[in-house]
Protein backbone atom coordinates (compact mmCIF):
# COMPACT_ATOMS: atom_id res chain seq x y z
CA UNK A 1 0.00 0.00 0.00
CA UNK A 2 1.88 2.82 -0.92
CA UNK A 3 1.70 6.26 1.37
CA UNK A 4 -1.43 8.11 0.15
CA UNK A 5 0.11 11.56 0.23
CA UNK A 6 2.36 10.46 -2.49
CA UNK A 7 -0.43 8.82 -3.76
CA UNK A 8 -2.69 11.95 -4.34
CA UNK A 9 0.95 13.68 -4.47
CA UNK A 10 0.49 15.92 -1.60
CA UNK A 11 2.85 17.25 1.08
CA UNK A 12 1.62 15.72 4.54
CA UNK A 13 1.02 19.51 5.69
CA UNK A 14 -1.85 19.91 2.88
CA UNK A 15 -4.78 21.51 3.73
CA UNK A 16 -8.40 19.79 3.57
CA UNK A 17 -8.76 22.15 0.38
CA UNK A 18 -5.25 21.01 -1.64
CA UNK A 19 -6.28 17.37 -0.86
CA UNK A 20 -9.76 17.96 -2.28
CA UNK A 21 -8.00 19.71 -5.24
CA UNK A 22 -5.47 17.13 -5.75
CA UNK A 23 -7.88 14.61 -5.82
CA UNK A 24 -9.92 16.42 -8.26
CA UNK A 25 -7.27 16.74 -10.70
CA UNK A 26 -6.33 13.11 -10.51
CA UNK A 27 -9.92 11.79 -10.85
CA UNK A 28 -10.62 13.94 -14.08
CA UNK A 29 -7.75 12.29 -15.46
CA UNK A 30 -8.34 8.55 -14.09
CA UNK A 31 -11.80 8.10 -13.17
CA UNK A 32 -12.50 4.81 -14.78
CA UNK A 33 -15.76 5.89 -16.29
CA UNK A 34 -14.43 8.68 -18.57
CA UNK A 35 -11.60 5.66 -19.63
CA UNK A 36 -13.72 2.34 -19.92
CA UNK A 37 -10.93 -0.34 -21.33
CA UNK A 38 -7.75 0.87 -19.91
CA UNK A 39 -7.51 -1.10 -16.89
CA UNK A 40 -4.24 0.16 -15.63
CA UNK A 41 -5.81 3.66 -14.88
CA UNK A 42 -8.49 1.76 -12.90
CA UNK A 43 -5.84 0.42 -10.61
CA UNK A 44 -4.61 3.89 -10.32
CA UNK A 45 -7.82 5.78 -9.57
CA UNK A 46 -8.54 2.92 -7.01
CA UNK A 47 -5.75 3.78 -5.04
CA UNK A 48 -6.41 7.49 -5.75
CA UNK A 49 -9.61 7.07 -4.72
CA UNK A 50 -9.24 4.90 -1.34
CA UNK A 51 -6.08 7.50 -0.25
CA UNK A 52 -8.79 10.41 -0.91
CA UNK A 53 -11.11 8.48 1.33
CA UNK A 54 -8.12 8.29 3.90
CA UNK A 55 -7.13 11.83 3.91
CA UNK A 56 -10.41 13.65 3.25
CA UNK A 57 -11.89 12.31 6.73
CA UNK A 58 -10.49 14.47 8.86
CA UNK A 59 -10.45 11.89 11.94
CA UNK A 60 -9.09 8.64 9.59
CA UNK A 61 -6.59 11.43 8.63
CA UNK A 62 -5.62 11.87 12.08
CA UNK A 63 -5.70 8.28 12.90
CA UNK A 64 -3.19 7.83 9.92
CA UNK A 65 -0.66 10.27 10.57
CA UNK A 66 -0.40 9.42 14.22
CA UNK A 67 0.01 5.73 13.04
CA UNK A 68 -3.01 4.22 14.63
CA UNK A 69 -4.06 3.05 11.20
CA UNK A 70 -2.21 1.76 8.24
CA UNK A 71 -3.26 3.48 4.49
CA UNK A 72 -5.16 0.07 3.53
CA UNK A 73 -7.98 1.57 6.72
CA UNK A 74 -9.79 3.50 3.69
CA UNK A 75 -9.63 1.02 1.35
CA UNK A 76 -13.48 0.37 0.66
CA UNK A 77 -14.87 -2.14 -1.78
CA UNK A 78 -16.04 -0.33 -4.51
CA UNK A 79 -19.09 -0.62 -6.58
CA UNK A 80 -19.16 -1.63 -10.15
CA UNK A 81 -18.29 1.37 -12.16
CA UNK A 82 -20.67 1.84 -14.84
CA UNK A 83 -18.58 1.08 -17.46
CA UNK A 84 -19.13 -2.44 -16.50
CA UNK A 85 -22.53 -2.88 -17.42
CA UNK A 86 -22.27 -0.46 -20.19
CA UNK A 87 -20.14 -3.40 -21.97
CA UNK A 88 -21.61 -6.51 -20.93
CA UNK A 89 -22.71 -7.73 -24.06
CA UNK A 90 -26.24 -9.41 -22.71
CA UNK A 91 -27.47 -6.45 -20.38
CA UNK A 92 -30.15 -3.93 -22.29
CA UNK A 93 -28.52 -0.59 -23.24
CA UNK A 94 -31.08 1.63 -23.07
CA UNK A 95 -28.28 4.44 -23.30
CA UNK A 96 -26.09 3.07 -25.84
CA UNK A 97 -25.73 5.42 -28.94
CA UNK A 98 -24.49 4.84 -32.29
CA UNK A 99 -25.73 7.88 -33.94
CA UNK A 100 -22.10 9.29 -33.81
CA UNK A 101 -20.82 6.84 -36.87
CA UNK A 102 -23.68 6.42 -38.87
CA UNK A 103 -21.73 7.72 -41.67
CA UNK A 104 -19.59 5.23 -41.78
CA UNK A 105 -22.65 3.23 -43.27
CA UNK A 106 -22.41 5.11 -46.61
CA UNK A 107 -20.05 3.04 -48.12
CA UNK A 108 -20.27 -0.10 -49.27
CA UNK A 109 -17.69 -2.34 -48.10
CA UNK A 110 -17.32 -5.02 -45.03
CA UNK A 111 -17.62 -2.65 -42.18
CA UNK A 112 -20.34 -0.77 -43.94
CA UNK A 113 -22.63 -4.20 -43.82
CA UNK A 114 -21.71 -4.98 -40.39
CA UNK A 115 -23.00 -1.72 -38.78
CA UNK A 116 -25.84 -1.83 -41.07
CA UNK A 117 -26.60 -5.48 -39.65
CA UNK A 118 -25.98 -3.85 -35.96
CA UNK A 119 -28.61 -1.34 -36.98
CA UNK A 120 -30.82 -3.65 -37.97
CA UNK A 121 -30.99 -6.04 -35.20
CA UNK A 122 -31.65 -2.54 -32.90
CA UNK A 123 -34.40 -1.62 -35.36
CA UNK A 124 -35.90 -5.40 -34.24
CA UNK A 125 -35.57 -5.63 -30.79
CA UNK A 126 -38.50 -6.07 -29.48
CA UNK A 127 -39.94 -3.53 -27.07
CA UNK A 128 -40.11 -3.26 -23.60
CA UNK A 129 -41.75 -5.85 -20.87
CA UNK A 130 -44.33 -3.77 -18.93
CA UNK A 131 -44.68 -4.63 -14.96
CA UNK A 132 -48.35 -3.91 -13.55
CA UNK A 133 -49.72 -5.39 -10.17
CA UNK A 134 -53.29 -5.97 -9.83
CA UNK A 135 -54.91 -6.73 -6.92
CA UNK A 136 -57.88 -9.50 -6.73
CA UNK A 137 -60.69 -10.32 -4.10
CA UNK A 138 -59.77 -14.09 -2.00
CA UNK A 139 -62.45 -15.59 -4.29
CA UNK A 140 -61.82 -14.04 -7.47
CA UNK A 141 -58.37 -15.63 -7.38
CA UNK A 142 -60.01 -19.23 -6.67
CA UNK A 143 -62.65 -19.06 -9.55
CA UNK A 144 -61.00 -16.93 -11.51
CA UNK A 145 -62.23 -13.44 -13.18
CA UNK A 146 -62.02 -11.21 -16.17
CA UNK A 147 -60.32 -7.86 -14.95
CA UNK A 148 -59.98 -3.96 -17.09
CA UNK A 149 -56.88 -2.43 -15.68
CA UNK A 150 -56.66 1.22 -16.37
CA UNK A 151 -53.07 2.15 -17.12
CA UNK A 152 -51.02 6.02 -16.21
CA UNK A 153 -51.58 6.68 -19.25
CA UNK A 154 -55.10 6.19 -20.30
CA UNK A 155 -55.39 2.99 -21.88
CA UNK A 156 -56.85 0.01 -20.49
CA UNK A 157 -55.85 -3.99 -20.34
CA UNK A 158 -58.14 -6.27 -19.78
CA UNK A 159 -56.48 -9.20 -18.10
CA UNK A 160 -58.61 -12.63 -17.95
CA UNK A 161 -57.39 -14.10 -14.63
CA UNK A 162 -57.33 -18.42 -14.61
CA UNK A 163 -59.23 -19.99 -11.41
CA UNK A 164 -56.74 -20.63 -8.70
CA UNK A 165 -54.39 -18.29 -9.10
CA UNK A 166 -51.69 -17.64 -6.31
CA UNK A 167 -50.70 -14.43 -4.81
CA UNK A 168 -47.17 -13.49 -6.12
CA UNK A 169 -47.92 -15.32 -9.60
CA UNK A 170 -47.08 -13.25 -13.07
CA UNK A 171 -49.22 -13.19 -15.39
CA UNK A 172 -47.37 -12.75 -19.07
CA UNK A 173 -50.02 -10.47 -21.89
CA UNK A 174 -47.74 -11.23 -24.94
CA UNK A 175 -47.76 -8.03 -26.62
CA UNK A 176 -49.17 -5.63 -24.39
CA UNK A 177 -45.88 -4.15 -23.59
CA UNK A 178 -44.13 -0.86 -24.81
CA UNK A 179 -44.14 -0.85 -28.47
CA UNK A 180 -40.45 -1.47 -29.87
CA UNK A 181 -38.66 1.36 -30.63
CA UNK A 182 -38.16 0.27 -34.40
CA UNK A 183 -40.17 -2.28 -36.20
CA UNK A 184 -39.63 -4.85 -33.77
CA UNK A 185 -42.23 -6.88 -31.97
CA UNK A 186 -44.15 -5.01 -28.86
CA UNK A 187 -42.48 -6.09 -25.61
CA UNK A 188 -45.13 -8.11 -22.94
CA UNK A 189 -46.90 -6.69 -20.26
CA UNK A 190 -46.59 -8.97 -16.60
CA UNK A 191 -49.10 -8.50 -14.21
CA UNK A 192 -48.20 -9.48 -10.70
CA UNK A 193 -51.45 -10.76 -8.71
CA UNK A 194 -51.79 -10.40 -5.15
CA UNK A 195 -54.81 -11.89 -3.39
CA UNK A 196 -56.39 -10.16 -0.76
CA UNK A 197 -57.20 -12.48 2.20
CA UNK A 198 -61.14 -13.69 2.91
CA UNK A 199 -62.96 -12.93 5.86
CA UNK A 200 -63.44 -15.95 6.88
CA UNK A 201 -61.47 -18.50 3.98
CA UNK A 202 -57.87 -19.59 4.17
CA UNK A 203 -56.05 -21.18 1.70
CA UNK A 204 -53.61 -23.58 1.31
CA UNK A 205 -51.90 -25.11 -1.72
CA UNK A 206 -55.29 -26.45 -3.52
CA UNK A 207 -57.65 -27.08 -0.60
CA UNK A 208 -59.60 -24.08 1.61
CA UNK A 209 -59.56 -24.29 4.92
CA UNK A 210 -62.41 -23.06 6.96
CA UNK A 211 -63.27 -22.95 10.92
CA UNK A 212 -67.05 -23.59 11.00
CA UNK A 213 -68.79 -22.82 14.30
CA UNK A 214 -71.67 -25.38 15.25
CA UNK A 215 -74.07 -25.13 18.49
CA UNK A 216 -73.38 -27.69 21.11
CA UNK A 217 -76.25 -29.47 19.95
CA UNK A 218 -75.00 -29.54 16.69
CA UNK A 219 -72.02 -31.57 18.21
CA UNK A 220 -73.86 -33.56 20.03
CA UNK A 221 -76.61 -34.75 18.12
CA UNK A 222 -75.37 -34.00 14.80
CA UNK A 223 -76.90 -32.05 12.21
CA UNK A 224 -76.70 -31.11 8.43
CA UNK A 225 -75.43 -27.36 8.43
CA UNK A 226 -75.14 -24.89 5.39
CA UNK A 227 -71.50 -24.51 5.02
CA UNK A 228 -70.28 -21.90 2.50
CA UNK A 229 -67.46 -22.98 -0.38
CA UNK A 230 -66.43 -20.58 -2.79
CA UNK A 231 -68.43 -21.89 -5.05
CA UNK A 232 -71.69 -21.59 -3.20
CA UNK A 233 -73.28 -23.02 0.41
CA UNK A 234 -73.67 -27.14 -0.03
CA UNK A 235 -75.23 -28.60 3.27
CA UNK A 236 -72.31 -30.46 5.36
CA UNK A 237 -73.68 -33.52 7.47
CA UNK A 238 -71.88 -33.22 11.30
CA UNK A 239 -71.87 -36.52 12.57
CA UNK A 240 -73.12 -37.17 15.86
CA UNK A 241 -70.64 -36.34 18.98
CA UNK A 242 -68.55 -34.46 16.53
CA UNK A 243 -65.76 -32.49 18.87
CA UNK A 244 -64.06 -28.92 18.67
CA UNK A 245 -60.99 -29.27 15.94
CA UNK A 246 -62.21 -32.15 14.09
CA UNK A 247 -62.39 -31.71 10.09
CA UNK A 248 -64.70 -32.82 7.79
CA UNK A 249 -63.76 -32.35 3.77
CA UNK A 250 -65.60 -31.68 1.40
CA UNK A 251 -64.03 -33.14 -1.53
CA UNK A 252 -63.73 -31.10 -4.85
CA UNK A 253 -64.85 -27.89 -3.07
CA UNK A 254 -61.66 -26.45 -3.11
CA UNK A 255 -59.55 -24.46 -5.80
CA UNK A 256 -60.54 -25.72 -9.41
CA UNK A 257 -57.68 -27.13 -11.58
CA UNK A 258 -57.38 -28.65 -14.75
CA UNK A 259 -58.18 -32.17 -14.14
CA UNK A 260 -58.16 -31.93 -9.89
CA UNK A 261 -59.85 -30.28 -7.58
CA UNK A 262 -58.76 -28.83 -4.58
CA UNK A 263 -60.89 -29.54 -1.14
CA UNK A 264 -62.56 -27.43 1.66
CA UNK A 265 -60.93 -28.82 4.84
CA UNK A 266 -63.55 -27.49 7.23
CA UNK A 267 -62.56 -27.73 10.97
CA UNK A 268 -65.66 -27.69 13.79
CA UNK A 269 -65.63 -25.29 16.29
CA UNK A 270 -68.13 -25.68 19.33
CA UNK A 271 -69.52 -22.35 20.20
CA UNK A 272 -71.27 -22.01 23.84
CA UNK A 273 -74.50 -19.91 23.63
CA UNK A 274 -72.91 -15.99 24.27
CA UNK A 275 -75.39 -15.48 26.93
CA UNK A 276 -75.31 -17.97 30.27
CA UNK A 277 -78.00 -20.38 30.09
CA UNK A 278 -79.73 -21.81 33.10
CA UNK A 279 -81.41 -24.49 31.88
CA UNK A 280 -78.07 -26.08 30.65
CA UNK A 281 -76.79 -25.04 33.86
CA UNK A 282 -79.05 -27.05 35.45
CA UNK A 283 -79.04 -29.61 33.56
CA UNK A 284 -74.59 -30.20 33.74
CA UNK A 285 -74.75 -29.54 37.42
CA UNK A 286 -77.14 -33.10 37.37
CA UNK A 287 -75.17 -34.53 34.34
CA UNK A 288 -73.19 -38.06 35.18
CA UNK A 289 -71.08 -38.63 32.20
CA UNK A 290 -71.43 -42.47 31.86
CA UNK A 291 -67.88 -43.42 30.83
CA UNK A 292 -64.72 -41.98 32.25
CA UNK A 293 -64.73 -38.31 30.75
CA UNK A 294 -61.43 -36.61 31.69
CA UNK A 295 -60.19 -34.44 28.48
CA UNK A 296 -56.96 -34.04 30.53
CA UNK A 297 -55.75 -37.17 30.88
CA UNK A 298 -52.93 -37.55 28.95
CA UNK A 299 -51.81 -33.94 30.91
CA UNK A 300 -51.04 -35.71 34.10
CA UNK A 301 -47.27 -35.41 35.21
CA UNK B 1 -32.21 -7.45 -11.10
CA UNK B 2 -34.93 -4.99 -10.53
CA UNK B 3 -34.55 -2.15 -8.36
CA UNK B 4 -37.88 -0.01 -7.33
CA UNK B 5 -37.75 3.26 -6.72
CA UNK B 6 -37.58 3.51 -3.47
CA UNK B 7 -34.46 1.45 -2.69
CA UNK B 8 -32.73 3.22 -5.87
CA UNK B 9 -32.91 6.57 -3.84
CA UNK B 10 -32.05 4.60 -0.88
CA UNK B 11 -29.14 3.25 -2.10
CA UNK B 12 -27.91 6.61 -4.09
CA UNK B 13 -28.94 8.67 -1.45
CA UNK B 14 -30.22 11.01 -3.38
CA UNK B 15 -33.50 12.62 -2.88
CA UNK B 16 -36.50 12.48 -5.13
CA UNK B 17 -36.68 16.01 -6.51
CA UNK B 18 -32.92 15.64 -7.63
CA UNK B 19 -33.79 12.20 -9.05
CA UNK B 20 -36.95 13.39 -11.23
CA UNK B 21 -34.61 16.15 -12.68
CA UNK B 22 -32.14 13.37 -14.10
CA UNK B 23 -35.46 11.60 -15.25
CA UNK B 24 -36.18 14.70 -16.86
CA UNK B 25 -33.30 15.11 -18.19
CA UNK B 26 -32.85 11.63 -19.41
CA UNK B 27 -29.61 11.21 -17.92
CA UNK B 28 -31.17 8.09 -16.18
CA UNK B 29 -34.05 6.01 -18.28
CA UNK B 30 -35.24 3.71 -15.90
CA UNK B 31 -37.95 1.10 -17.30
CA UNK B 32 -41.04 0.68 -16.02
CA UNK B 33 -44.57 2.67 -15.97
CA UNK B 34 -44.51 6.45 -15.25
CA UNK B 35 -46.20 5.90 -11.95
CA UNK B 36 -44.01 2.43 -10.95
CA UNK B 37 -40.36 2.64 -12.36
CA UNK B 38 -38.02 0.23 -12.61
CA UNK B 39 -34.35 0.55 -12.26
CA UNK B 40 -31.46 -1.81 -12.64
CA UNK B 41 -28.08 -1.94 -11.67
CA UNK B 42 -26.48 -0.25 -14.54
CA UNK B 43 -28.95 2.53 -13.56
CA UNK B 44 -27.29 2.19 -10.24
CA UNK B 45 -23.86 2.51 -11.49
CA UNK B 46 -24.99 5.76 -13.89
CA UNK B 47 -26.35 7.55 -11.03
CA UNK B 48 -22.80 6.94 -9.08
CA UNK B 49 -21.11 8.13 -12.26
CA UNK B 50 -23.06 11.21 -12.19
CA UNK B 51 -22.64 11.70 -8.53
CA UNK B 52 -18.60 11.25 -9.03
CA UNK B 53 -19.08 13.80 -12.14
CA UNK B 54 -20.77 16.75 -10.03
CA UNK B 55 -19.13 16.08 -6.65
CA UNK B 56 -15.70 14.62 -7.41
CA UNK B 57 -15.03 15.99 -10.54
CA UNK B 58 -16.67 19.53 -10.35
CA UNK B 59 -18.78 19.33 -13.35
CA UNK B 60 -21.84 21.61 -13.68
CA UNK B 61 -25.19 20.46 -15.01
CA UNK B 62 -24.74 21.33 -18.36
CA UNK B 63 -21.46 19.84 -18.30
CA UNK B 64 -23.35 16.33 -16.92
CA UNK B 65 -25.37 16.27 -19.92
CA UNK B 66 -22.90 16.68 -22.41
CA UNK B 67 -20.33 13.96 -20.68
CA UNK B 68 -23.03 11.45 -20.55
CA UNK B 69 -23.91 12.20 -24.33
CA UNK B 70 -20.16 11.26 -25.61
CA UNK B 71 -19.90 8.47 -23.05
CA UNK B 72 -22.72 6.90 -24.39
CA UNK B 73 -21.38 7.57 -27.86
CA UNK B 74 -18.03 5.74 -26.93
CA UNK B 75 -19.79 3.05 -25.89
CA UNK B 76 -22.04 2.30 -28.69
CA UNK B 77 -18.66 2.27 -30.62
CA UNK B 78 -16.59 0.35 -28.32
CA UNK B 79 -19.39 -2.02 -28.89
CA UNK B 80 -19.48 -1.40 -32.82
CA UNK B 81 -15.84 -1.86 -32.53
CA UNK B 82 -16.06 -5.24 -30.64
CA UNK B 83 -18.55 -6.92 -33.37
CA UNK B 84 -16.23 -5.64 -36.15
CA UNK B 85 -13.37 -7.51 -34.77
CA UNK B 86 -15.07 -10.42 -33.39
CA UNK B 87 -16.08 -10.98 -37.44
CA UNK B 88 -12.99 -9.73 -38.61
CA UNK B 89 -11.32 -12.64 -36.65
CA UNK B 90 -14.09 -14.93 -37.59
CA UNK B 91 -13.25 -14.17 -41.09
CA UNK B 92 -10.03 -14.65 -40.46
CA UNK B 93 -9.88 -18.42 -38.90
CA UNK B 94 -11.45 -19.95 -41.20
CA UNK B 95 -9.46 -17.99 -45.04
CA UNK B 96 -10.64 -21.06 -47.20
CA UNK B 97 -14.38 -20.55 -46.45
CA UNK B 98 -15.38 -18.32 -49.48
CA UNK B 99 -13.09 -19.99 -51.63
CA UNK B 100 -14.87 -23.36 -51.09
CA UNK B 101 -18.62 -21.88 -51.20
CA UNK B 102 -17.13 -20.23 -54.94
CA UNK B 103 -16.62 -24.40 -55.12
CA UNK B 104 -19.74 -25.32 -54.06
CA UNK B 105 -21.73 -22.89 -56.70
Amino acid sequence: MKDPYETLGVARTASAEDIRKAYRRLAKKLHPDLNPGNNKLEEQFKEVASANALLSDPDKRQRFDSGEIDASGAERPRQRFYKDFAAEASAGHPYENRSGFADFADSDDFFAELLRRQAEQARRAPGQDLHYRLAIEFLDAVNGVAKRLTLPDGGTLDVTIPPGIEEGQILRLRGKGAPSAGEGEPGDALVEISVSPHRFFSRHADDIHLDLPITLTEAVLGSRVRVPTPAGAVTLTIPKGSNTGAVLRLKGKGVPRPGSHGDELVRLKVILPSQPDAELEAFLATWKPETNYDPRRDMQP
Amino acid sequence: MIISKLEFLDRTQLDLETLEVWIEEEWLVPSGTATDQAFSEADLARAKLIQDLMQDLGVNEEGVGVILNLLDQVHGLRRALADILQAARKRSTRPDASSRANLDE
